[in-house]
């Protein structure tokens, strides 16, 4: 069976199983090895990528019902030799990042939280981080930045918005 | 990666095209977050497939006056942002909105939640239990309409031969509660859960899930209920008691927890429901 998706913006068509995992086709097929396969299961978020925006496990997501939907990996948010992602920027300058196992998928998850909930409070961000399990426990800082970042947010937009004018 | 594999995988744009792969012999493939673990789990992947996520009568969700309809194909996120803030719901928001992780309830559909046979630990079948669920299936001869209790108990046999399409909750309920146990705070399987519903006539049913294999209504725990003052237990403390005295339940062993553990666990978690059912509005 063939399926065709985009993949970071471009046109990418499978054939083959079409219940093989979209996580083993971006490893092994497409080398996008950000997305990490750790528990395979859905309970880790490490493999966390977005489709049609919306962030899930790509462990658990059979290619088969991918046809026609816009998938964006980690990879699709900056190329190495670019400019991070601002999330991922605040991440590195938060020095929030330690083996760095989840954080693809860290990022994925709390990006398009942060997209979808801008007055988020502590207590929101951690619940939104329930799938993404941290090893070396560094959740404090990560939820730190994400605040950080989400207050940012709105200055900008009450700025913006000539509240303050 | 599996490579090669020669196998059948049909995208059914319409209920009669899932039915007839069904009767052919295909799985029915929703969310897939289930189905994608048969490899962990010892168990070869099918080797015919149905898809049925591209058939919007599936992804709906229609409240009405006296009634809600659910899509079988409705995911546990969109469950809980349509129903979120309608009075007597409030089980059925809470196991939509608390199980598994968020990744996983943007994916995972209600029908799948009921529909995996070898899943005890679904949140959303104890809190359709308790609200008094009927489900519809599509047959070779029409929709047929049934309650989620013999769906539950008989799930190999009608499934073999019909597709769930939907989920209706009639509107009569005044308040719910959905209590579960895991082991840690989130992200877990719940060891046990408990869910209640109370209707216009105080009437309370009872439901409990993960605890035993399949999810039930814990009848004798109703009927002693019923036998109080008013109908209902109005101090949290009687209700766990009358649950450590109607405790019938007889425990599944699992990696999670022992069953014993589970069957010791349910006044509690009875004793928290009927707190929260008291501190809805009017019942305190």
């Amino acid at each position: 069976m063939t399926v065709t998706f985009r993949l970071n913006g471009e046109d990418y068509r499978f054939r083959d199983d079409p219940m093989t995992p979209l996580i083993d086709i971006l490893r092994q097929e497409r080398f996008l090895t950000g997305t990490k396969a750790v528990c395979r299961e859905g309970f880790c978020g490490a493999c966390t990528v977005h489709v049609d925006g919306d962030a899930v496990p790509s462990c658990l997501k059979p290619v088969g019902l991918l046809e026609g939907c816009e998938v964006v990996t980690i990879e699709g948010l900056s190329a190495g030799n670019q400019v991070l992602h601002p999330l991922q920027a605040a991440f590195e300058a938060a020095d929030a990042v330690q083996c760095g196992m989840c954080f693809p998928g860290m990022v994925m998850s709390l990006l398009a939280f942060m997209r979808d909930n801008p007055d988020a409070s502590r207590d929101d961000i951690k619940a939104a981080m329930v799938g993404n399990i941290c090893r070396c426990t560094g959740y404090e800082r990560i939820v730190d930045t994400v605040a950080d970042c989400l207050a940012q947010q709105r200055q900008t937009a009450k700025v913006a918005g000539g509240a303050d004018v | 990666m599996a490579q090669s594999v020669e196998r059948s995988f049909t995208v059914a744009g319409s209920i009669d095209e899932a039915l007839a792969a069904r009767l052919q012999g295909a799985v029915v493939l929703a969310g897939g977050t289930w189905l994608l673990r048969d490899p962990l789990r010892g168990v070869e992947l099918p080797e015919a497939v149905v898809a049925v996520h591209r058939i919007p009568s599936l992804s709906e969700v229609i409240v009405e006056a006296d009634r809600i309809v659910i899509g079988a194909g409705v995911t546990h996120e969109a469950l809980g942002k349509a129903l979120r803030g309608i009075a007597g719901f409030e089980a059925v928001v809470c196991a939509a909105e608390s199980a598994a992780n968020p990744g996983i309830r943007r994916v995972a559909t209600i029908g799948g939640n009921l529909c995996s046979i070898d899943f005890p630990a679904a949140d959303l079948a104890p809190a359709l239990l308790a609200c008094g669920a009927a489900v519809e299936l599509e047959t070779t001869s029409g929709p047929k309409r049934i309650d989620i209790p013999s769906l539950l108990n008989d799930r190999p046999g009608l499934l073999d031969q019909s597709i769930l399409t939907k989920i209706l909750l009639r509107r009569d309920l005044i308040a719910s509660a959905h209590i579960r146990l895991p082991l840690r705070k989130a992200g877990d399987y719940p060891v046990a859960i408990v869910s209640l519903a109370l209707d216009q006539d105080r009437r309370c049913r009872i439901a409990v899930g993960s605890v035993e294999p399949v999810a039930r209504r814990w009848t004798v725990l109703e009927q002693a209920f019923a036998a109080e003052p008013g109908g209902f237990p109005r101090v949290p403390e009687r209700a766990e008691a009358l649950a450590s005295e109607h405790n019938d339940f007889d425990g599944r062993d699992g990696t999670e927890a022992d069953g014993w553990y589970r069957r010791q666990v349910l006044p509690v978690l009875i004793k928290r429901g009927v707190a929260a059912l008291l501190e809805s509005e009017g019942l305190a």
